[in-house]
């Protein structure tokens, strides 16, 4: 708990507003404690040896940092991991070039069908996933044996339907809406069509979008479990969540390894909250919608 | 050089120039329209398809509604019969609306009848090829098998599936009528010129397109009930279905009567108000005794797993969603009040959010494991509580406490399973940061004059909290409800990973029970039904949350 709140004046030592604010700290403090308790334990745990995690103590007598070494080799992560990443960049540079070209269509080239479009395909996102998931299963499958490159327990069936993002489409349209006109009007004067005018004017003043749409992509593929549960029976292009799902239920007791694993998963993700927290949380703020 | 100036030609001159513009807007949006359309459009008519078919693994026999039958009962029935009314109730509508905006303008549009009439028609022909031809193209896959997969090949097949006995006519039919319909739209267009020519034309095609499907839907309803009624009366039973289909019709147009009279009301005078008002609440009382007696007996030949998956969804719902917004709510002002440290606090409770679900939901698997040394199980000996199963209980919470206090409680008030409520603090656990972000910036947009002034004029912080800031911040609360609301229906990753056998399915939510259908039990035709069920519980529940809160939704 925070217990800097030292009074100013010695004389009101526990005046109404300090009571109030040190009333605020601990509630605050019980929240944030409870938030990361879960953390605690998974950490601490995961250092563990087998026994010490299986009894009642709640810290380690001796940090057993091979679990780690252990849980990476047993569960495969560097294949997952590795897997996730491929997965992440291929969805993400599909999904990045088609919505932000979709996207500033939609914003600043005013033609026919313009809101009919924008509309249809914003009613897919009141639809539940589940509706989706059969029926996609078969065109996956359908296409992989139409095509010469197989789709189930390959790339494409993990990374193609997600490259049409109207979410994407979505938020990048409000941002790009608001570059003022100006800025076309005299881009136009100097020659340059709207691929250019994107390319160097638009762009480079909306990389607080873009990289709100990398990070939610990002989150995305590494929660992302029922398609890929579909679309993969083979470890050769399983993500990360899969990965950690069949560990958990492999270690079953060896809970000590199950920690280490789910901490192993949670990293990444930590890793680029911390970096990106500012714009990350404020642009799900504004924008009011989450992936 | 002939082509090339012809293309120059084109792109010139301010006509010229729009043109280009329009072909580059639509080629920007060309990839991403396309793919939302395949994975995210085209899946729900397929989903359509497919849940009308027999079909475990592969595609059996053309069933009609009989696994919306399976799922939930004659109301399927029922349920088909209201879209076609709801449809002639549209085509009503539309008319009306014609008629005002023809008296409004002084039109005589009734010339746009006939390109409205063929517009529906190329609609209906359309899908009629479409529902043609997929199977067809389905079954190249099949024909494929053992074949090199080259292009040619490929094409090959494609061409004769749509050169099928059964696809081609469809084809030229709506190829037929496409001309047709081109052509006389354009002489329409020379003929009767008005600025309105085109909204009209849309309107009427608007209304035979509804018409159509709305006489369609309730002639499949008529020949799929007698169907169910020669098969029931072959095994000597009697279904039952059209005293049940009187009843709850009528049951419902009271129901909808009384909201007419209702809304009504409060236009006519405070005397006369009083007395409709009375009126509507007897309709509404006895359109509700009405279903309330026929729906469960109606529902009871549906799927248990169905009701039970709707049950525990309930529970979720009303077990997180309210506790989550409570606690973001307070915690958002006490950080709102500008507190030292408030950021840092704000990224703490933000990353049960980011986390990914899957590993925390292991976390959570382990604390609340059933061992007598967990964690959780741990601080209840602490307290003197002994040692519980947690997310391997089906017990109900209430049930469970009745039981601490030797009552015996009925098998209804049991509640959610001890296992349930485990998934439930999870949930909250997550969402309350993400709450809290979005609480806080509607607490920003709240203008800081109003909370000064009422302070000037004496008010508490609880009055300001109550009368200004709880108000204000109603399109919040509205959101966030109905996000989380939704999102209750399709929760499923961390569910999958906390449930467990000995839970015996109290923790399968709507969206679990139709992934166990289809992953499990490879019935993919009833798990279509079954997910279009879902998709009709969310649309019912936002148009009610529209409907009741919007209203009351203050927004500044």
């Amino acid at each position: 708990m925070d217990n800097r709140q030292s009074p100013k004046q010695k004389s009101h030592l526990f005046s109404v507003s300090t009571r109030r604010k040190i009333v605020t700290y601990i509630i605050l403090g019980v929240g944030a404690f409870i938030s990361l308790v879960p953390f605690f334990w998974m950490i601490s745990t995961s250092v563990m040896s087998l026994g010490e995690a299986l009894g009642s103590t709640f810290f380690p007598s001796e940090l057993h940092f091979e679990n780690y070494a252990e849980a990476w080799r047993r569960a495969q992560f560097s294949e997952y991991f590795l897997n996730s990443f491929l997965i992440t960049i291929i969805t993400l540079s599909g999904e990045l070039v088609f919505s932000i070209l979709a996207a500033y269509a939609f914003a600043r080239i005013d033609f026919p069908g313009r809101n009919f479009i924008f509309t249809v395909m914003l009613s897919t996102m009141m639809i539940p996933a589940m509706v989706f998931t059969i029926p996609n299963f078969l065109t996956v499958t359908w296409l992989g044996r139409i095509t010469s490159i197989p789709w189930i327990n390959n790339w494409p069936a993990l990374t193609i339907p997600f490259m049409g993002s109207i979410f994407s489409i979505f938020m990048l349209r409000q941002f790009f809406a608001q570059v003022p006109d100006e800025l076309y009007d005299s881009a136009q004067i100097d020659g340059a069509g709207h691929l250019r005018f994107l390319l160097q004017v638009v762009l480079p003043l909306s990389k607080a979008p873009v990289m709100v749409i990398i990070v939610l992509s990002f989150i995305g593929t590494w929660n992302s479990l029922a398609w890929p549960m579909l679309v993969t029976n083979t470890p050769d292009w399983r993500p990360i969540s899969v990965g950690l799902m069949n560990f958990v239920n492999e270690a079953g007791q060896e809970i000590n390894l199950t920690m280490a694993g789910a901490f192993i998963t949670i990293v990444p993700i930590l890793i680029i909250y911390f970096f990106t927290q500012k714009q990350f949380t404020e642009s799900i703020a504004r924008s009011g919608l989450k992936g | 050089m002939e082509n090339k100036n012809f293309f120059k030609r084109m792109f010139t001159g301010r006509k010229g120039r729009k043109l280009k513009e329009y072909l580059t807007a639509y080629l920007f949006i060309a990839p991403s329209t396309l793919l939302i359309f395949i994975f995210g459009i085209f899946p729900v008519g397929f989903a359509l398809f497919v849940s009308l078919h027999k079909w475990r693994i592969k595609r059996t026999d053309m069933i009609g509604l009989d696994n919306y039958v399976r799922a939930i009962g004659n109301l399927a029935y029922v349920l088909v019969f209201a879209l076609g009314v709801g449809a002639l109730v549209g085509v009503y509508f539309l008319i009306r609306r014609i008629i005002k905006m023809v008296k409004e303008n002084d039109d005589q549009p009734w010339l746009c009848i006939f390109p409205g009439l063929l517009y529906a028609a190329i609609t209906a022909a359309f899908l009629n090829w479409f529902y043609r031809a997929l199977p067809e193209v389905l079954d190249i896959a099949d024909k494929l098998r053992g074949l090199e997969r080259t292009q040619e090949v490929f094409m090959g097949l494609l061409r004769e599936a749509l050169r099928a006995e059964t696809v081609v006519p469809a084809w030229r039919l709506f190829l037929w009528l496409l001309l047709a319909g081109v052509v006389i739209g354009v002489l329409v267009r020379r003929f009767y010129q008005n600025r309105r020519n085109m909204s009209y034309q849309m309107y009427f095609a608007l209304i035979f397109a509804a018409l159509a499907a709305g006489v369609g839907l309730l002639y499949y309803t008529y020949q799929q009930v007698n169907l169910a009624y020669v098969e029931a009366m072959a095994e000597g039973v009697d279904p039952g279905i059209w005293p049940q289909f009187i009843t709850i019709s009528s049951g419902a147009f009271l129901l909808i009567l009384a909201w007419i009279l209702w809304d009504r009301a409060k236009k006519v005078e405070s005397s006369g108000s009083f007395a409709v008002h009375i009126l509507a609440a007897l309709i509404l009382l006895v359109g509700a005794w009405l279903l309330i007696g026929e729906i469960p007996t109606i529902i009871a030949s549906g799927d248990e797993n169905l009701w039970e998956g709707l049950k525990v969804t309930v529970f979720f719902s009303l077990g997180t969603v309210p506790f989550q917004l409570m606690i973001s709510l307070f915690l958002s002002i006490l950080l709102f009040q500008k507190v030292r440290g408030s950021n840092f606090f704000r990224i703490v409770f933000f990353i049960p959010y980011v986390t990914p679900g899957i590993a925390s939901a292991a976390v959570f698997q382990q604390m609340f494991s059933n061992r007598q040394s967990a964690p959780v199980n741990m601080v209840l000996r602490f307290l003197g509580i002994p040692a519980q199963q947690w997310l391997y209980e089906p017990r109900g919470i209430i049930q469970m406490f009745g039981e601490m206090l030797g009552l015996n409680l009925p098998a209804w008030a049991a509640g959610p399973s001890l296992a349930l409520a485990v998934i439930m603090l999870h949930s909250i656990w997550t969402y309350v940061g993400y709450d809290t972000v979005i609480y806080l910036a509607g607490l920003g947009n709240i203008p800081k004059v109003m909370n000064d002034q009422a302070e000037v004029d004496g008010a508490n912080s609880w009055q300001v909290f109550r009368h200004i800031t709880f108000p204000l911040l109603s399109p919040t609360t509205y959101f966030l409800s109905l996000i989380a609301i939704i999102g209750t229906f399709k929760a499923f990753n961390t569910i999958w990973v906390l449930r467990s056998n000995l839970a015996l399915g109290t923790t399968d939510t709507f969206s679990v029970t139709i992934f166990i259908e289809f992953f499990e039990k490879l019935r993919y035709g009833y798990a279509s039904a079954l997910s279009f069920v879902l998709f009709a519980i969310i649309l019912f529940l936002t148009y009610i949350n529209n409907k009741t809160q919007g209203k009351r939704v203050f927004y500044g």
